[in-house]
Order: C-alpha cells, then sequence, then structure tokens
C-alpha cells in the first residue's frame, strides 16, 4: 500500500496525532490549541506545556508562517535514501502565524534566496493513503 | 566548604571504528572492559560493590537497549542501589550529582558508574535509522523524519543559522577549535583521529548540512567509559590523587527567552546550570583553567563557553580567536581532543568523556597534553536534541584536586 513511499520514513499513525494527518490530507493544517491559555502547542502533545491543561483541540491554524532558521541539508543522514532525489533540502524552523514553531521543508525556492524572516505559506504533499505533510514555499504576498 | 564525594578511578577503552577484521564487542563487554579499567585505576575490585551503587548510562543505538539490572546481572556484581540515567550526552555527570547526593546521604559510600555502546555494530546492512526507538519511533520522530529532518547535523545546523543571524560567528572561528582540538588528539594515543590538520582542511572540507561542514561533525565510535566515585573520607583512604567534586548544576528541557512555543533557540541549559555549579564551588569563570565541553560540534563548544559565562554572549566566536585553546594556552579546551577528534562512541556514553578527561587531567596523568599545574577544572555534560532545540539536559560540574 505504502510502496511508493518505502524509501521514506511515515509516521506512526496514532489515535493522538490522527487529526494532524487527515486533515493534512485535506490540505489544512490544524494544531493543538489550548482550551484554557490559547496556546498552539506543536509537536502534539499530552497536554498544554504552557499551562498544563489537558483540554486541546485540534484547531485550524492560518497556513503561514515566517523562517526561524534555515539549513540547506546536502546529503542524507539519519533518515531514509528516499531523500536523496529532493537535495538538497532546504530544511527550516517556521514561526507560524498562529505562535507554534515547526520543521518544515521549503519548496520552489533557492539555497540562495532563503533566509530568516522571509514569508512562507504552507502546501501539501500526499505521503500515503493517510497522511499529507505540510511544506512551505515563499508567500505570494505579504499576510 | 569540604568536598563530600571524589572520583578515584576511570576507565576509557580503546575506540574501535569496526572496520573489517576488527571484532565487534557487545556493550556489557565494553563495559567490563572499561569497569575493569577504572578498578584498576582505583585498586579496588568489582566485590566492593556489592552492597553498593551501580550506575549505567543508556546505550542510545536501537539494538544495544540495556537495563541497569540486566548490567549487574552480567558483571555478577549485586549492589544495594541501580542508578540508570538516560539523559542523551549528560548521562554520564547526571549520574555523579546522583551518586554525590547518594553519597552525602549516607546510603552508599561508592558507586561504579558505566556505560558503552556500539553504534557501528549495525546488525544489517541496510541504510536508515539506526537509533533507538525513542529517536525514531513516536510523536518526536514522526514530526521530524517524515517531515525531511536530516538528524542532529540538521538539528543543530538550525541553531547555528539562528545563533549567526542574531550574533554572528565565523567559519573560521569555529575551525580553531576543530584544529585545537584535533592537534590535542595527535597527542593523545586513544584519539580516532590524531594527524593534524589546518584551518584550510577545515574550511575545504565539504559543506553537510550548511553552515555545518563534515569537519563540524563528530565520528561514530565503539567503545566504554568508566568511573567510580567515593564518599571523600574513603577517597583519601584508597588514594593520593582523588578528584574531588567540588560543584555541580542541572538544568533540564530549559527554554530561553519566555516562551515555550516560540523560544529563543540560541541559549542552552548552561545558562541555569553553570551558575549552580560556580555557586557551589565558591568560585569564578575566571578560576576556570580548563574547560571540557561536550563538543560533538565545535558550535556546541562554542555555546557552552558563552553559556557558561567565560565571555558574555554573542562574543564566543571573538573569545576563541583571543584565546590560545591549545593544553598549555590560557584557555585549554578539549584537551583530550574531544569526541571531535577523539570518536564518540554513541551521543550518550560521548557524555562521559568530558569527565573522564578532567579527571586525567587533575591526577596529573595528561601525558603529552597535560595542562600545566592543573588544580581546577569544569566539564560539561549534554543530551538530547529536543524538537527545534538544542541540549535537552545540561550538566555543569566542577572538579578540583584540593577539596
Amino acid at each position: 500500500m505504502l510502496t511508493s513511499n518505502a524509501l521514506k520514513p511515515l509516521p506512526d499513525i496514532t489515535d493522538q496525532t490522527r487529526p494532524f494527518w487527515a486533515a493534512a490530507k485535506q490540505r489544512r493544517l490544524v494544531l493543538q490549541k489550548c482550551a484554557r491559555c490559547a496556546t498552539f502547542n506543536f509537536h502534539p502533545k499530552p497536554w498544554c506545556i504552557e499551562c498544563g491543561s489537558r483540554k486541546l483541540a485540534w484547531t485550524d491554524a492560518r497556513p503561514f508562517g515566517t523562517v526561524y532558521s534555515f539549513t540547506i541539508s546536502r546529503a542524507v543522514a539519519m533518515n531514509l535514501s528516499g531523500w536523496q532525489a529532493e537535495l538538497p533540502v532546504l530544511m527550516c524552523l517556521i514561526d507560524l502565524d498562529d505562535g507554534a514553531r515547526m520543521y518544515g521543508q521549503v519548496t520552489d525556492c533557492t539555497p540562495e534566496a532563503l533566509r530568516i524572516g522571509m514569508r512562507v505559506e504552507v502546501h501539501f504533499e500526499d505521503i500515503s493513503d493517510e497522511a499529507a505533510i505540510p511544506k512551505f514555499r515563499p508567500a505570494k504576498q505579504p499576510c | 566548604m569540604r568536598s563530600e564525594v571524589a572520583i578515584v578511578g576511570i576507565g576509557r577503552t580503546p575506540y574501535s571504528r569496526a572496520k573489517p577484521g576488527e571484532p565487534k564487542l557487545t556493550v556489557d563487554e565494553y563495559i567490563a572492559w572499561a569497569a575493569d579499567l577504572a578498578l584498576q585505576h582505583a585498586g579496588m575490585d568489582k566485590t566492593d560493590f556489592d552492597g553498593q551503587g551501580l550506575g549505567v548510562s543508556h546505550a542510545e543505538v536501537a539494538h544495544t537497549v540495556n537495563w541497569s539490572a540486566a548490567t549487574a546481572e552480567n558483571l555478577g556484581i549485586s549492589p544495594q542501589i541501580l542508578l540508570r540515567a538516560d539523559q542523551g550526552g549528560a548521562s554520564a555527570s547526571a549520574m555523579l550529582i546522583r551518586a554525590a547526593a547518594l553519597i552525602k546521604a549516607g546510603i552508599v559510600d561508592r558507586v561504579l558508574v558505566v556505560g558503552a555502546d556500539t553504534p557501528l555494530n549495525i546488525p544489517s546492512a541496510a541504510p536508515g535509522l539506526p537509533l533507538s526507538p525513542e529517536r525514531t519511533r513516536g510523536v518526536y520522530w514522526d514530526f521530524q523524519g517524515p517531515f525531511g529532518v536530516m538528524g542532529a547535523t540538521a538539528q543543530f545546523a538550525l541553531v547555528l543559522t539562528r545563533y549567526m543571524h542574531q550574533y554572528g560567528v565565523t567559519p573560521e572561528q569555529l575551525g580553531k577549535i576543530a584544529v585545537t582540538t584535533r592537534f590535542h588528539a595527535s597527542l593523545n594515543p586513544g584519539a580516532i583521529y590524531r594527524t593534524p590538520m589546518s584551518l584550510d582542511d577545515y574550511l575545504s572540507s565539504r559543506l553537510l548540512s550548511d553552515p555545518i561542514r563534515l569537519l563540524d561533525c563528530v565520528p561514530i565510535v565503539n567503545g566504554g567509559l568508566a568511573y567510580i566515585v567515593t564518599s571523600a573520607k574513603t577517597a583519601r583512604t584508597l588514594c593520593d590523587k582523588p578528584v574531588f567534586l567540588r560543584g555541580f548544576g542541572e538544568a533540564n528541557n530549559y527554554y530561553h527567552g519566555g516562551s515555550r512555543a516560540l523560544p529563543d533557540i540560541t541559549h542552552t541549559g548552561f545558562v541555569e546550570a553553570a551558575p549552580q555549579a560556580f555557586a557551589m564551588a565558591g568560585v569564578t569563570p575566571k578560576d576556570i583553567q580548563f574547560f571540557e565541553p561536550y563538543d560533538d560540534y565545535p558550535f556546541i563548544a562554542l555555546m557552552s563557553i558563552e553559556d557558561w559565562g567565560f565571555c558574555k554572549k554573542g562574543e564566543g566566536g571573538r573569545f576563541v580567536e583571543e584565546h590560545n585553546l591549545r593544553f598549555d594556552g590560557d584557555f585549554p579546551l578539549s584537551t583530550d581532543g574531544g569526541q571531535l577528534s577523539g570518536g564518540q562512541p554513541g551521543g550518550a556514553i560521548g557524555g562521559f568523556m568530558p569527565l573522564v578527561e578532567a579527571v586525567t587531567q587533575l591526577r596529573g596523568e595528561g601525558g603529552a597534553r597535560q595542562v600545566p599545574n592543573a588544580r581546577l577544572g569544569a566539564s560539561c555534560g549534554f543530551g538530547g536534541i529536543p524538537y527545534g532545540r538544542p541540549g535537552r539536559s545540561c550538566v555543569s560540574l566542577i572538579l578540583s584536586n584540593e577539596d
């Protein structure tokens, strides 16, 4: 079933994380939002890392962010060889507009153009029948 | 205040790159070898630890998971207390703090602390993920691997890029750390890479994950290390060169800048751990004669220098440039060649090396790399890579051959 992606790691989808992957399949970015203090938590947490509330609700997040940091990965290391075809991988830490930080690959951008502070927008790539991952590309307009 | 515990013996096995024809020892074989060396160093016997303490660091790769009680069984030691640390490269230093507390409380008098890993004994030739389930399964990995994160080099490169954005550091400054530690490795028969290299060698090595280049990256080896800690009273009866734990500090899961969601990732937990250690020891950074960071990358050594307070934040590059980092210089750094040129027996066990080298120096057993008149030194434990940040666990140790 997943042979097309056998050379890339796939997530173990659990009841905890299924909403994230399922929403991504529907081209929606959802994060756990704390019902008590409104913090967006990412990656998925067992309770809010700010206030400790277990009332975390999967909530649509704005699909825009800013590059907080980046690296140009030029070799596949500690990952699976399916990434080889995409080298160099522009791997970033993205500060989402809703206040969470995530690892994200930036596409449609040259290594030379990538910079801290760059505005980016989410797009999605299917990685299995059950999951898609968010990736980012330079935002078309300042948002 | 007189120190209440001391290290009386250390052991570090020869390291192996597991080349064809070399025997592939198991974790327990390396543990026994390292423990044997430490026991000989201390003039003790394994039976001295029956009814006492045994500390076992976790190994990190998937095929080497070890439980502390199983290690006790395999060594034929029957300890009263077992310690097991799972703090990656902070494990060895963290167990020294735990052991000191047990000894100070009078629960035990002595603790043998061991660790080994065999990351190069990968059971199959398949490429991919030789790390433990903790690193490659569960939420932590599910939200990294599929996203394209290429392991520690990429994770630390992201921290370095941000650091360069906020503060600036040049490749030449980071290269000076790599070149100096290689020089130290050339003086250490136990180091893996002993051929001196030049700054040009460093600068011309290829970029793996910008701005981290090949010669920024720690080489993996198989090996084991051990140390023995006792009450100060027992230490004085055992040897004439005990190394006293003068101060310690620890910070786990440190966030800098007030936000857990969007922290400033350019600071490590040493910001909190080091002041604890200095206050306990009653000394200041300028009293420290040599510094043994957890140096899996030169940049980690540089951040550690800053966050311990040897210079102001952001001035680490200039500090490195302006100081002589050699064993006979004014700021001796990674005097055994560190992990960068010495080799890293898995990220967790590499954390024994700064501590073991600090003890070596304070016993005057550094040979060709001996820091002159070494009396007071500092070493680091640094372990685990949290999501999007550097260093889950930071341990600061201040050690002296004077109590």
